[in-house]
């Protein structure tokens, strides 16, 4: 007749207050149930939206900072100084990102229009109904005030062919997405953009109708000479470079003619059209454009005090001066696993340059996950609550009991049990009880749990007043050329949809450990009366 | 005769209303074994103390208690207790949720003396040779006469195998004849089973049964012829 032994035979025994206690925690499991299972949930729809979401961090510039530091200069010279070196994003600190191990990939995206060149060498894919003589002059016009004349001067824009996609890091958001994936040759190295090199990624459609493959080149036009460039002594060789085909791609992103405007699309409005190449690439490409305007200007302006711009070499577009010229702008990082999104923020937050800035750009996830978040909220308050009252309770219940049981833990004592015996029969006898009263509480708790969790749900998210923010559309075929943005947008839809009241083994663990927790805690008072039970006194009782 | 128990200089007081009452004063005496003793004398003259300590359920403020020849302090009270001794209550103390064939279960779960392997045929058989049939051992406790409890309670005093059987006022709720009946049983375990019984109690009809009457008054234990 040990003391587990006797808990059992005490539980079973004393039926009354074993049903009793069997009901108090059976309330108590399905509260915690109810509460866990709700805030499980919550917690669960937005870790399981987030992992929908791509994961970006985007990395920029702070304007407002930059606004208040202006703010503070009082003296001019200082300010115009301050806005002659205005403040860059630095290549190194976005290098240094992609040394964490969290980071896949960079994207510093820069997006130019090019044209095919003199010889119209290279055919664009159509795409939509344009006429010919439409897609090249549009009814757009470029004017500009002759430097000599001073008359204005104006001519017919023309339409760029091709779009050229460019990033100062060997990968891109795009290709590792799937998005855009490489069907033959290879995406260009970190030596390629070190150098410029002119090379670039065509796509398999513009590659099949040139005729062109891997290892081929085609030219490409920086521009087309419009009347303007002709008093810098530009001519259309100047504009026109030979570029290496090292890759060549397939993209998930037809456009159909069921597309809206599809008869009015542009060739550079088609993602067949488009081009990859690094950022230094364009820049060595643009580079004899750039030298003979910059030339230009400074024998125009030499002599002239206020033109120190363009005696100082270092301002010279060239080869060497590439690197200290390159401009990058907002970087968007792409990390393996969205859930790392907040912590890799949080972790470099501190320690970057005076005007950057890092965002998770979950603004907006925020908002909307905020009824789950205040429904979570709500439900592990509940929780504690609970746990804390019942604590409180079996405590209670214990120490009182405890006083009609004075004479048995003195006879106990007395036949040479110890008292660590007697504490753990005491703690046996309400495991047992939990036990049965959870593993009830689970059955009815579950069904409970779904029927609520819904409603709660539904009554946070009408009382929160969250609204959906109306979303931007780009007013073309879906395909937005010149977009940037690699966030996810995220709808109250997609949240509620992953929204799910289940009562997981986890869970059914949780309540199990949660239940012995507060066993064991509503028996430390008891333990402490019973250690310090005098055995004296079950002999001075008897009178 | 051999000395089981030997109480050597006992002293025992308690602080009440700021001066020291002394109910204990050097008190020694020499029990022997398998002799069945009656502790009389007047109320509180310490009497349930004393046994207290005998039993190892409280300790002296001075003095020795010897267990054949060994400090019992030596021994540890808890294991003195487990393995050397046995009480009977007044108010029979049996465990309410367990049958009586269980509480006499419960003494051999406790002790590190030998029992023999099968338990509850040995608790049957005990319970039989005090009168409690098969059909009333598996009776809940409360099921049971005062009477009948009380023997159920010698019944687990013996289960534990102990040499030192204390009682105290054991047939102070009990009528004459079951007072008797509960005597004789006592002594039974004197002489048959070499126990060493030491009762507390202000009733004539007890110690006159007895082996040995000793008197407590003033604090000290003296033989009464
Ligand atoms: N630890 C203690 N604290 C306070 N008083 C005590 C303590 N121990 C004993 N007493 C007191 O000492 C006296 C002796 O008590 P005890 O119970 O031993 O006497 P007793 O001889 O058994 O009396 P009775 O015949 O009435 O049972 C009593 O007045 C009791 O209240
Ligand atoms: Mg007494």
């Amino acid at each position: 007749m040990n003391f587990i032994n006797r808990a059992f035979k005490n539980v079973s025994r004393r039926m009354s207050k074993t049903v009793l206690l069997i009901l108090t925690f059976f309330l108590i499991g399905n509260l915690v149930i109810i509460g866990l299972g709700v805030s499980k949930a919550s917690e669960s729809a937005k870790i399981l939206t987030r992992q929908k979401m791509r994961a970006v961090v985007t990395y920029g510039l702070d304007y407002n900072k930059i606004w208040q530091y202006a703010d503070t200069i009082e003296d001019e010279d200082e300010l115009e100084e301050f806005y002659n070196n205005y403040p860059r994003i630095k290549l190194e600190e976005v290098t240094s990102f992609l040394q964490d191990e969290r980071v896949k990939t960079a994207n510093t995206v820069n997006i130019n229009m090019w044209y095919a060149d003199s010889q119209n060498s290279l055919d664009f894919v159509h795409l939509g109904n344009r006429a010919e003589e439409d897609i090249d002059s549009s009814s757009g016009q470029s004017c500009w005030y002759d430097d000599v004349t001073n008359e204005q001067m104006c001519e017919t824009y023309k339409n760029p062919y091709f779009l050229i996609k460019s990033n100062m890091f060997p990968d891109m958001i795009e290709f590792e997405d799937g998005e855009y994936q490489i069907v033959s040759g290879r995406f260009y190295t970190q030596q390629e953009i070190d150098n410029g090199s002119l090379v670039c990624l065509i796509s398999e459609n513009l590659a099949a109708l040139n005729g062109v493959g891997v290892g081929d080149s085609i030219s490409l036009a920086v521009n087309y000479l419009a009347g303007y460039m002709q008093q810098f002594g530009l001519t259309e060789e100047d504009l026109e470079n030979r570029f290496e085909v090292i890759g060549i791609f397939s993209h998930s992103q037809p456009i159909t003619p069921d597309a809206p405007n599809f008869d009015y699309c542009y060739p550079y409005e088609n993602p067949d059209n488009m081009i990859f190449m690094p950022s230094t690439t364009i820049y060595m490409a643009q580079l004899p454009m750039q030298q003979k305007q910059f030339d230009y200007y400074a024998e125009m302006y030499g002599d002239d005090e206020n033109n120190e711009y363009y005696l100082d070499p270092a301002n010279r577009p060239s080869e060497e001066n590439m690197a200290s010229q390159m401009n990058i702008n907002d970087v968007t990082l792409l990390l393996n696993d969205p859930l790392d999104v907040d912590d890799f923020v949080r972790d470099y937050q501190g320690s970057l340059s005076q005007f950057a800035a890092l965002s998770a750009n979950n603004e907006e996830f925020n908002r909307l996950s905020k009824p789950l978040d205040t429904l979570s909220m709500y439900a592990n308050f509940i929780v504690w609550l609970v746990v804390i009252n019942a604590i409180v309770i079996i405590t209670l219940v214990t120490a009182l009991t405890l006083k009609t049981r004075e004479y048995e833990i003195g006879v106990l004592l007395s036949i040479g049990a110890s008292k660590l015996k007697v504490i753990g029969q005491f703690f046996i006898e309400l495991a047992i009880v939990a036990v049965l009263g959870f593993t009830l509480s689970v059955v009815s708790g579950s069904l409970i749990a779904k029927r609520i969790g819904n409603t709660v749900l539904e009554y946070q998210i009408a009382s929160s007043e969250v609204s959906q923010e109306e979303e931007y559309y780009y007013n073309g075929h879906g395909f937005d050329p010149w977009n940037t943005d690699y966030t996810t947008d995220i709808s109250l839809e997609d949240l509620v949809s992953e929204y799910e009241v289940r009562i997981s083994p986890l869970i059914i663990g949780e309540i199990y450990v949660l239940g012995l927790g507060i066993v064991l805690i509503s028996v430390i008072i008891p333990s402490f009366m019973i250690m310090r039970y005098n055995p004296k006194k079950i002999l001075m009782n008897q009178n | 005769m051999t000395e089981i128990l030997r109480l050597e200089n006992i002293n025992y007081s308690y602080i009440d209303g700021g001066y020291e009452r002394q109910i204990l004063k050097d008190l020694s005496y020499s029990f022997e074994a398998g002799k069945f003793y009656t502790i009389l004398g007047p109320s509180g003259s310490g009497k349930t103390t004393l046994l207290s300590l005998v039993a190892g359920l409280d300790t002296a403020k001075s003095g020795k208690i010897y267990f054949n020849g060994k400090d019992i302090d030596e021994i540890g009270l808890h294991k003195f207790r487990r393995n050397a001794i046995s009480i009977v209550f007044q108010q029979f103390n049996l465990i309410s949720y367990l049958t009586a064939v269980e509480n006499v279960m419960l003494a051999m779960s406790e002790t590190d003396n030998e029992i023999p392997k099968d338990r509850k045929n040995v608790a049957y058989n005990l319970l039989e040779r005090f009168g409690i049939v098969r059909s009333k051992a598996d009776r809940m406790v409360n099921q049971l006469s005062g009477g009948e409890q009380q023997r159920v309670a010698i019944a687990r005093s013996l289960a534990s195998n102990v040499d030192l059987i204390f009682a105290d006022e054991p047939t102070g709720n009990l009528d004459t004849a079951t007072e008797k009946e509960i005597i004789s049983i006592f002594k039974e375990l004197a002489h048959d089973f070499g126990k060493t019984i030491i009762v507390v109690t202000h009733s004539d009809t007890v110690s006159a049964m007895s082996d040995q009457r000793v008197l407590l008054k003033d604090g000290k234990l003296t033989k009464i012829k």
